[in-house]
């Protein structure tokens, strides 16, 4: 009996009436992974300590929605006594000493981690084909990306191996993977979520979120892992709220706003066409839809570079081989380990993105780059601000185009930022973005429609997202036609 | 030596008295065993983030207040990178663009001429960790790393070592007095660098630096100022150059050494710290802060004398803070105040040394010293009876009276009884009595040395004095 890919309140129903145990779904979890093997989605198992979990449950009154439900984490997530290893050679050993917040959260609502997923090294790509670990592959077709970086718990969202998955997103990277794979991916409001125990990559832009394969289970998730949290001072001291309010509400009468940037020739004609229809559906419910400009999008790719390239210089500076993680042996000198620790440790976009991050900050470099993209950010994010006086929402598509080949050539960076480029305004704005699937293309690729709210509207993005999905109803478990 | 300019100044590394560390809740300590106050963020762990001890900000306001400095109002950290293993994060944060304070002064009296020592800028930062070196290991102690330290950068305005030292003098007593930091050289919690260059003229431009690190005692700053301005002299007088560089003292043979040559052009890629918000600073922040400053020693020292303390004592009770703050609550009090300074300064003084202990450790409150003084200033009590009853003034609640009651050390006030006494000593020493009488003023000491003798020193000296005088008219 498969209950992993039942609705969240079915399988709720089956463990409150002890039809099911938590062992049950995590036993499945992991047979589920064991047939996806050649997805690559997982770095890390956490087989032995999920199976003693699940049993600890069993006593345990069923007490969430959420309660006794499997979860994977992206691998830049530190778990303690679990090996993180944020898809890097540098960290292939490392086992925390403490937990993130958001697996605090996470282990307070009883959800049991599963394991650690497949992603680009230190999130720094677009594919997952960073990874030290090899890539992850898409479940509509294995010989395509999934996306990147939070590649893996895209794959595993998608294939049905389990309900739940947590991502991170600094340029795109929940967004553009949920495209590629057709599932739901939130990047919520920056401070949203506490960043505490997430393996920065740039600081001013990392936020993690959920993945899940439908609208109302990823608010449900979000209600779980939000919050103010003192351990961090960006993450924003807002209330509690119920992301799931909106979900149902009627939508007619909303405005919304579709920057002609984002969809200009930079955008295929199959997935522009899917996103017309949708806003055709749209309209045809009673919602205003406007094609307006918006300055500055055209900018926040070079912005993008400099500000997170800055920061992870920075940021992956703590990676010498002295306290933790791979450690160059016997060297000659101080000089000599760093060199042969992070020579060796790290991989090559990374070494080049820290080479680029540590020129963009040098000397008179920080004035001229970092803090005048700081300051076109500023205005950035006033123009969105603009946007959102006269619009509930805005909508674009997610990517320029579907999942490409694994085997595509790597050796262009700018083809890597391009796969971002209409994800990436979001977080130089600090912005909620969303990923709904809308169809596919010719060849069965899932095709995904980006909506992005006003700062902490995430709960109205919601809204709009489980309309689309419930008016398109579309086939999105990639083996259903086969079953 | 020729004559040059020399041109100085100095910056000052301050550990600040907080309880726990800048960026962490780890305990801000010193001495304890290695790495045993740290955690994870100290360590630079992945994933950790900072927090903002509120703490800092406060003391480091008081320090910009009374080192008159501007407060910036909205400010911000910034990462200061550079690889070096005792830097957890191989980056340091700290406030390269936004210093807290700006443009502040410090006043020295140079003999008697008052000279304002000029602050560049005072920001916050982390402290690093230590690092000691075992022939070709280096062993890391982070227990210092993250204590939050205030930096303090003088302008290039001091003329002379002497100068320097009186700076640092009054820049310690500052910071001590308002406790902002305990400024103990000696470990290393307040730490002096200085820059030192010379020049012909008044109207050159400034000569290249040489920067002494790390200096361990105030009057080693001067020893190594004397020793480096001797030096870059003794190499301009042979023609030479200097070249700019990094030097230490060196205690042992009393002289400046080179430690490394400046490789130009440091670049530390400062930018904004983006785990940290910018910081607002509220006026209603800076009076609160404003309001438990405690009276400076400037201040103290004027009040003293003008209640009638010697100059030198209440020099020596401002070194002295438990002293110095006890009389500072007794100002309001209508008592003699000389009698006052030199009872702290003299014998409690020396009982406190004796016993290694510190006044709050006493029961000597303010009531119980009212009333001893009142007893000395009255001749109730003598300093001779004093020494013998101390140690109980100092160990039990009860009043000094009943203590010299119990202790047999009361003076004999009563008339009736001291004139018993001097009839009885006029008529033992008729041959003195007769030299009195006959002009040999001398033999009145004597009589009254028996009359001490007599009742063992317990009488009030004055007023025996007065009845010997009318019983021999």
């Amino acid at each position: 009996m498969k209950y992993l890919n039942k609705n969240i309140e079915e399988i709720h129903e089956l463990l409150k009436e002890k039809k099911i145990k938590p062992i049950d779904l995590v036993n499945e979890a992991f047979d589920n992974i064991e047939s996806n093997k050649d997805l690559n989605a997982y770095i890390t198992l956490n087989k032995e300590e999920a199976i003693k979990r699940a049993k600890e449950l069993e006593d345990k009154e069923v007490d969430n929605i959420l309660f006794g439900l499997p979860i994977a984490l992206k691998d830049n997530i530190v778990t303690q006594g679990l090996k993180t290893t944020c898809g890097s050679h540098i960290l292939e050993n490392f086992i925390p000493l403490y937990d993130a917040t958001i697996v605090d959260k996470i282990n307070e609502k009883n959800m049991i981690i599963i394991g650690k997923t497949n992603m680009d090294e230190f999130a720094m790509g677009s594919s997952s084909r960073t990874s030290y670990f090899g890539a992850p592959k898409n479940p509509w077709n294995k010989n395509k990306i999934c996306g990147g970086s939070s590649g893996g718990s895209a794959a595993t969202i998608a294939a049905r191996d389990l309900l739940f998955a947590i991502g991170s997103d600094t340029g795109g990277s929940i967004r553009q993977p949920a495209s590629y794979t057709g599932i739901v991916g939130m990047k919520p409001t920056y401070g949203r979520i506490s960043r505490y125990g997430l393996v920065a990559f740039a600081s001013s832009l990392d936020q993690m979120g959920p993945m899940t394969k439908n609208v109302y289970e990823n608010a449900i998730l979000l209600n779980a892992i939000s919050g103010h949290d003192e351990k961090d001072l960006t993450s924003a001291n807002k209330d509690t709220e119920d992301f799931t309010r909106l979900i149902g509400k009627d939508v007619s009468g909303m405005k919304i706003a579709v920057p002609n940037y984002l969809m200009s020739d930079i955008v295929s004609e199959e997935i522009k066409d899917k996103i017309k229809e949708t806003i055709k559906l749209l309209e045809d419910n009673n919602v205003t839809v406007d094609y307006i400009d918006v300055k500055y999008l055209e900018n926040a790719m070079t912005l993008y570079q400099i500000i997170a390239m800055g920061e992870a210089s920075s940021n992956l500076a703590r990676f010498d081989g002295i306290r933790y993680g791979y450690s160059e042996e016997n060297p000659k000198n101080i000089e000599d380990l760093y060199l042969e620790t992070r020579g060796k440790g790290f991989g090559e976009e990374v070494k080049r993105r820290i080479m680029v991050g540590s020129y963009l900050l040098s000397g008179e470099n920080a004035k001229t780059y970092y803090n005048k993209a700081l300051s076109i950010r500023d205005d950035m994010r006033k123009e969105f601000k603009r946007v959102f006086d006269n619009y509930d929402l805005i909508i674009a598509p997610t990517t320029v185009t579907t999942a490409y080949d694994l085997t595509d050539p790597m050796d262009d960076p700018r083809k890597s930022f391009m796969d971002d480029i209409l994800v990436i305004p979001v977080n130089m704005a600090g912005l909620p973005g969303l990923n709904v699937p809308v169809g596919f293309s010719k060849d069965h690729m899932p095709i995904g429609m980006q909506i992005i709210g006003n700062s902490f509207e995430e709960a109205k993005m919601y809204q709009l997202a489980s309309f689309i999905e419930k008016k398109l109803n579309l086939e999105l478990d990639p083996n259903g036609g086969e079953k | 030596m020729s004559n040059y300019i020399p041109t100085i100044g100095i910056e000052v590394h301050v550990e600040l008295k907080t309880k726990t560390k800048i960026f962490s809740n780890s305990t801000n300590g010193y001495g304890q065993m290695a790495n045993s106050l740290t955690n994870v963020i100290d360590l630079g762990y992945p994933g950790t983030l900072p927090t903002l001890n509120k703490e800092v900000i406060n003391l480091a306001i008081k320090a910009a207040t009374v080192l008159n400095c501007n407060i910036r109002k909205e400010m911000h950290f910034d990462r200061k990178n550079y690889f070096y293993p005792d830097n957890s994060k191989n980056y340091q944060i700290t406030q390269a663009r936004t210093p807290i304070g700006y443009d502040g002064y410090v006043e020295i009296d140079d003999d008697g001429i008052k000279k304002k020592i000029y602050i560049e800028e005072m920001h916050i930062e982390e402290d690093t960790c230590k690092s000691t070196h075992r022939q070709d290991k280096t062993l890391l102690d982070f227990n210092r790393a993250g204590v939050p330290l205030i930096e303090i950068v003088t302008k290039p305005c001091i003329k002379s070592a002497k100068e320097a030292k009186l700076y640092l003098e009054k820049l310690k007593e500052l910071l001590f007095y308002t406790d902002v930091s305990d400024c103990k050289m000696e470990e290393g919690s307040m730490r002096a660098d200085a820059n030192v260059s010379l020049r012909k003229n008044e109207s050159d431009p400034f000569g290249t630096k040489a920067e002494i690190k790390n200096i361990g005692s105030i009057s080693n700053v001067g020893l190594s100022i004397e020793k480096e301005i001797a030096r870059q002299s003794k190499i301009y007088d042979e023609g030479g150059s200097i070249e700019p560089q990094t030097r230490r003292y060196d205690d042992k043979i009393g002289d400046t050494v080179l430690m490394r040559v400046k490789e130009t052009g440091n670049d530390y890629r400062y930018f904004p710290e983006p785990d940290i918000p910018f910081v607002i600073i509220t006026d209603d922040m800076i009076d609160n802060v404003v309001k438990t400053i405690p009276m400076l020693p400037e201040e103290r020292k004027e009040k003293y004398i003008e209640k009638g303390i010697l100059e030198a004592n209440a020099i020596k009770l401002i070194q002295n803070r438990q002293l110095s703050d006890f009389i500072n609550d007794l100002l309001e009090e209508d008592i003699n105040f000389k009698i006052a300074s030199n009872l702290l300064l003299g014998d409690i003084s020396a009982y406190l040394n004796k016993e290694d202990k510190k006044l709050n450790e006493t029961t000597l409150n303010k009531e119980r010293f009212i009333e001893l003084v009142n007893l000395m200033s009255n001749n109730t009590l003598t300093s001779k009876n004093l020494k013998e009853i101390l140690e109980k003034i100092m160990t039990s609640d009860d009043t000094i009276e009943n203590i010299m009651k119990e202790s047999g050390v009361q003076n004999i006030t009563d008339d009736s009884m001291i004139k018993d006494v001097v009839k009885k000593v006029i008529e033992a020493n008729k041959e003195s009595v007769d030299d009195y009488k006959a002009g040999h003023d001398r033999a009145i000491k004597y009589l009254m040395g028996q009359v001490m003798k007599e009742t063992k020193g317990s009488v009030n000296p004055k007023m025996a004095m007065d009845i010997l005088i009318e019983e021999l008219k």
